[in-house]
């Protein structure tokens, strides 16, 4: 909320720089969020008056203008439209700088030379209005420093006012604040009104239907009033507050509001059907057009404000389209009252409909003062607008409370604040807040709770006060002291950094993606999940309009981003979640582990400059998965790669992956639209994996097993066998030939082509054997090894080359 | 020569063939033990000198002598050729050449700080606790005392779901999982992914990360809230750190505050980073309000708790200097690398 500083000091004496003022609110619990300073001196801007205007010959939209400056005529050339000659606006003749250091110099625009400019606010940073020459009130003399007429410049303070305090919604609000800081006195405006004979009762009746959603509805009526501008002061404070003026009677409505927080709403007595006024919820199906000319339905628990025949507003949101003052309205019904905040804040939120009037309503008024707010109104609208106010208030007040006490505990206040404001500093503070003290001793304080405090519920909330009137700074800073709170686990938030320091340790990079993605981009990847797909009903935009169901999709455009930026090899892995719906609509989440591989990130130093091959991709990235899992104190020998079909992979280059007969994930090759999308050419492998699985043995003991005693044997085997024949069908054989003695099997060489006949590959393994009971003797390796020669021999078909 | 002195020159031949750099140092090696004129001919020629008792025990090591030199000269010269094909020609020892290993990988900055601000509370008996992103209203708002007609649960805040659910808007509900499920005393921080619907730009994303904290016990105060944060600040930013409180309102603290921390950089005399304030808004914070012990089952006059949260990225981009908090989230991997 906006609050100029001269208009506060109305209402309380305050003797502080606008720095001082904004420490202070903001150390009370009201945050200042900035300090603008509106207006300046203008040097050199003085009322000028358009004296003759005629269109420019060489421009449609400019004018011709000939403004008088209090000394002489001068030609300026305007391109606003919203002024005839008479009318008074701010003028800059040549040599004369506006804010901005904006120097007006004479010109020649479209062969017509112009010695100044008239101003709109925003060239005199009056306001953000650019929507014509700002139009001084006509009474003003030509030549006057614009000074004169504006006043001085204006400190406006920008507060941050939450949600529980909507007393703070005003300037009478700060101002009761800033007295309490200060410890002064609040000066509320007296009213005087100059009632007329006829009585309120000839011009309307109040039903409320619905007193739950209106526990007080007041109404005024003023005859004979002149629709005209609001004077220059009014108008200059509604702008400054960001409330644009627009007549005096609706202005005053406006101007009222921001004085008390009171919303009010102001109606053409005319355009009400039979003098009535209901308060009634909407009927099923009934429509509103409202003021800004939107046709709006209305649900059951919307309440209305209606005459004998339609609606004439959406209670405490919006008035109906042509409901609102005309230029010749004469008689003005206005309306002061109080809602059911929950009501309000349901009907904005369903209409997506929101006002000064709802902002505030929707927090709370206090119903207390709701005929102050409509007294206060009718004074002014009187004493701008003219006319008669009608004799009387119509006041129906169906939700009339008796104030409610809270008892405050000064122990229990001191125990949870860890400091003790003493009980005469207490009860100070809640004098200075007008918060009624009705009894005190030692040990406890009763206050009344003010109509105007719609906080104050509980004993929590009269602490609140307390802190922040005392002063927080009081509040000393005990050095924690640690606790063992027995039974606290957090093991699992412990396996997933382990997990993710593994893999950094194997020299990957972590990124982070968003939780969202757009569909378009699932859909290149598979449309295969669509119906499993969470999208989120309010997305912010396309582009974020579904949960990931998997981390891969994000994860290859991160390396396809980082390749169109010339950086062409990545190892990247991903920690996070994704979200599925099953049959039944749950959603479902689950942390996943997804890596990814691009280039030529597992070569050496000094061969990155060969090609590199799919499998070997693939081979890297297995590699990690493998090692990882290792890592995680999990037996990697019971790993399973199992061939299968992946949305993401070319057929034959993805395959599941499984811990014994837990299912592990899918690890592959991507596949080459994918990668092409991207222009990548070398091929990326993605591995992606639950993560739970991989921490259930995280903080398992590893179990001692004794060190050999005696020293191994190894025999190299060199074979030459058949393409197809995998690597693990060799190790099939040769385990089921091998002795207990055969503790280690490595493979050494790859080789095909040259020397290699064609169809086959020659394959180097290296076999340990050892005893745990004897040294072995080369007689005794030479038998094993022959052993599992034959058998390779025997049932591979394998040649043994020997050299 | 005795067997003692035959076994020396064998460890000395073995050693030697082992340090051969290339074909000719082997065959240099094999011509200084094992050649014509070598050291092998002249112990079996001295043979006849050994006292007879003592010559098949001499003659047996001078045999193991000759078989262990060639497995090692054999040896060697195949690692050198295996060598060989791997890198070319062996060259001068050049210790300048860049070294070879892999390098270790790095963390994202967003962990960094969660596994850092998880060591600090650690440190001073907190745990972690986590729930899921998809949450329900109840435990998002209302279990909060944030009554239902709160702005926040506008459709402008929140991403609801077509499940009735929604993505939670802070890791608070964590604190009520925990509360519903556990008697006091709770000692708690929650770091994790929240959601809302901000449209992004340079300090907001739609999804972000907090790490929030909650401790309830019989006598915990504002006091004991002002020390932990002013412990963390310091572990977090550097020992010459202070936080101050100012008023403000959540629904589920009661009072509830604003924490500041001295700015790190200019260490509160004011500068760019700080907007010349010396101070940074780092975390809300407030005393459990009694509302929240309530509706868990707590018994409100029996405990006082209080409970902090903070935006993870706020602080990665403060503590790092990162300027826009997309960055944090486009992986370019020249950004990544910066966090070691
Ligand atoms: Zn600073």
């Amino acid at each position: 909320m906006k609050v100029p500083v001269s208009w506060l000091q109305e209402y309380v004496d305050l003797d502080a720089t606008p720095q001082e003022l904004a420490d202070k609110l903001t150390f009370s619990g009201i945050e200042v969020e900035g300090i603008a300073t509106i207006g300046s001196d203008y040097a050199g801007v003085v009322v000028g008056e358009v004296r003759h205007m005629e269109p420019h010959p060489g421009a449609d939209r400019l004018r011709l203008c000939r403004v008088f400056n209090g000394t002489e005529e001068l030609q300026v050339v305007c391109g606003a439209t919203n002024f005839e000659v008479g009318d008074k606006a701010p003028f800059a003749g040549v040599g004369v700088t506006l804010p901005g250091d904006f120097k007006i110099k004479k010109a020649k625009i479209r062969g017509e030379k112009s010695f100044g400019m008239l101003c709109a606010e925003d060239e005199l940073e009056l306001s953000d209005d650019h929507d014509g020459i700002m139009i001084l009130p006509h009474d003003s003399i030509p030549g006057t420093p614009l000074s004169d007429i504006l006043g001085p410049p204006d400190t406006v303070l920008e507060l941050e006012i939450t949600w529980n305090r909507p007393d703070c919604l005003s300037i009478i609000g700060i101002a009761r604040e800033f007295a309490a800081l200060y410890g002064t006195s609040l000066k509320i405006p007296e009213i005087s009104l100059n009632e007329g004979t006829a009585p309120i009762s000839d011009f309307v009746s109040v039903t409320i239907d619905d007193a739950a959603g209106c526990p007080r509805y007041t109404a005024r009526a003023l005859t004979d009033i002149k629709i005209g501008p609001s004077p220059l002061w009014m108008q200059r404070r509604l702008s400054m507050c960001g409330v644009r003026p627009i007549n005096n009677i609706v202005d005053v409505t406006n101007y009222v509001m921001l004085e008390c927080g009171h919303p009010l709403h102001a109606f053409d007595h005319a355009l009400l059907s039979e003098n009535q006024i209901v308060v009634r919820t909407a009927a099923s199906g009934e429509k509103m057009a409202t003021l800004d000319g939107v046709e709006r339905p209305l649900t059951s628990d919307m309440l209305l404000i209606a005459d004998s025949e339609k609606p004439v507003a959406i209670a405490g949101v919006m008035g109906a389209a042509g409901s609102e003052i005309q230029a010749d309205t004469e008689t003005v019904l206005l309306e002061s009252a109080c809602f059911d905040p929950r009501r309000i804040r349901r009907t904005s939120s369903t209409l997506s409909l929101s006002t000064e009037s709802s902002h505030r309503f929707e927090r709370g008024v206090n119903v207390e003062t709701v005929d102050w707010a409509s007294n206060r109104a009718a004074q002014l609208m009187q004493s701008l607008a003219g006319g008669f106010v009608a004799t009387g208030i119509l006041d129906v007040y169906p939700g009339k409370r008796e104030p409610r006490q809270i008892k405050l505990e000064l122990a229990r206040m001191d125990r949870l604040l860890g400091v003790s404001a003493g009980v005469d500093r207490v009860v100070a503070i809640f004098e200075s807040l007008m918060i009624p003290v009705v009894e005190k001793s030692p040990e406890t304080v009763t206050v009344e709770v003010p109509a105007f405090r719609l906080d104050l519920d509980i004993e929590a909330d009269l602490v609140e006060e307390v802190a922040r009137m005392y002063g927080l700074a009081h509040v000393p800073d005990i050095i924690p002291q640690a606790k063992v709170v027995p039974n606290a686990c957090d093991e699992p938030s412990r396996a997933i950094f382990s997990c993710r320091d593994k893999l950094i340790g194997l020299g990957l990079h972590e990124i982070m993606s968003y939780s969202f993605v757009s569909e378009s981009l699932l859909n290149i990847f598979t449309e295969e999940d669509q119906a499993a797909r969470v999208l989120l009903p309010n997305p912010v935009s396309a582009d974020h309009g579904v949960m990931r169901n998997s981390l891969i999709p994000q994860m290859v455009e991160c390396l396809g981003r980082n390749h169109s930026r010339q950086i062409t090899d990545a190892a990247l892995f991903e920690i996070g979640k994704v979200f599925w719906k099953d049959s039944e609509g749950a959603v479902n989440e689950e942390d996943r582990v997804c890596i990814g591989l691009m280039g030529k990130v597992g070569c050496g130093e000094l061969e990155k400059r060969r090609t590199v091959k799919p499998d070997e991709v693939f081979l890297w990235a297995k590699g990690v998965v493998e090692a990882l899992v290792s890592a995680q104190r999990l037996d990697k020998d019971t790993l399973r790669f199992t061939p299968a079909e992946h949305p993401y992979s070319e057929p034959g280059e993805a395959v599941t992956v499984k811990l014994g007969d837990t299912p592990l994930g899918v690890l592959g090759l991507l596949r080459k639209d994918l990668r092409h999308r991207h222009r990548m050419a070398d091929p990326v492998a993605f591995a992606e994996l639950p993560v739970t699985p991989l921490l259930g043995s995280v903080f398992t003991n590893p179990v001692f097993h004794p060190i050999p005693q005696y020293p191994a044997i190894s025999r190299d085997v060199a074979i030459a066998v058949d393409q197809n024949v995998s690597h693990s069908a060799i190790l099939k054989v040769i385990h089921e030939a091998a002795p207990v003695e055969l503790t280690g099997i490595d493979l050494f060489d790859i080789f095909t082509g040259e020397g290699v006949k064609r169809g086959t590959k020659s394959l180097g393994y290296s076999l340990t054997y050892r005893s745990f009971e004897r040294t072995l003797t080369d007689e005794d390796a030479n038998g094993y090894h022959e052993a599992i020669k034959d058998a390779l021999k025997r049932e591979l078909d394998v040649d043994i080359r020997e050299g | 020569m005795n067997l003692a002195e035959i076994e020396a020159v064998k460890a000395r031949a073995v050693a030697s063939a082992m340090d051969a750099a290339n074909a000719q140092d082997i065959e240099a090696v094999r011509i200084e033990y094992l050649g014509r004129k070598g050291l092998l001919p002249q112990i079996m020629k001295g043979l006849k000198d050994v006292a007879p008792e003592d010559r098949a025990a001499v003659g047996q090591g001078a045999n193991a002598l000759k078989n262990a030199l060639n497995a090692a000269l054999e040896k060697r010269l195949s690692e050198l050729k295996a060598n060989a094909t791997h890198e070319g020609a062996p060259s001068a020892f050049d210790a300048t050449l860049p070294g070879r290993w892999r390098a270790c990988g790095t963390m994202h900055p967003i962990s960094l700080v969660i596994e850092e601000a998880v060591r600090i509370f650690s440190r001073i008996g907190f745990t972690v606790a986590e729930g899921p992103d998809v949450e329900t209203g109840y435990r998002n708002f209302e279990a909060l005392n944030t009554p239902d007609y709160h702005p926040s649960l506008d459709n402008q805040d929140t991403f609801w779901l077509e499940s009735g659910e929604l993505l939670r808007t802070q890791t608070s509900p964590v604190q009520i999982r925990v509360m519903e499920k556990q008697p006091p005393p709770v000692r708690i921080v929650t770091p994790g992914r929240c959601y809302r619907r901000d449209t992004t730009d340079a300090t907001h994303s739609a999804n972000f990360h907090q790490i929030e904290g909650l401790y309830v016990d019989t006598d915990v105060s504002l006091a004991d809230l002002k020390g932990t944060l002013a412990y963390f600040a310091q572990q977090m930013m550097g020992p010459d750190v202070n936080v101050r409180f100012r008023p403000h309102f959540f629904p589920f603290t009661e009072p509830s505050v604003e924490c500041d921390f001295t700015c790190h950089v200019c260490l509160g005399k004011g500068c760019r980073v700080c907007k010349q304030s010396g101070w940074i808004e780092i975390a809300g914070a407030g005393m459990v309000d009694p509302r929240v012990f309530e509706r868990v089952g707590y018994d409100a006059e029996a405990v006082t708790g209080y409970a902090f949260g903070m935006g993870i990225e706020r602080i990665a981009m403060i503590k790092y200097g990162v300027p826009d908090i997309r960055m944090l989230y486009d992986n370019d991997v020249r950004f990544l690398t910066q966090f070691r």
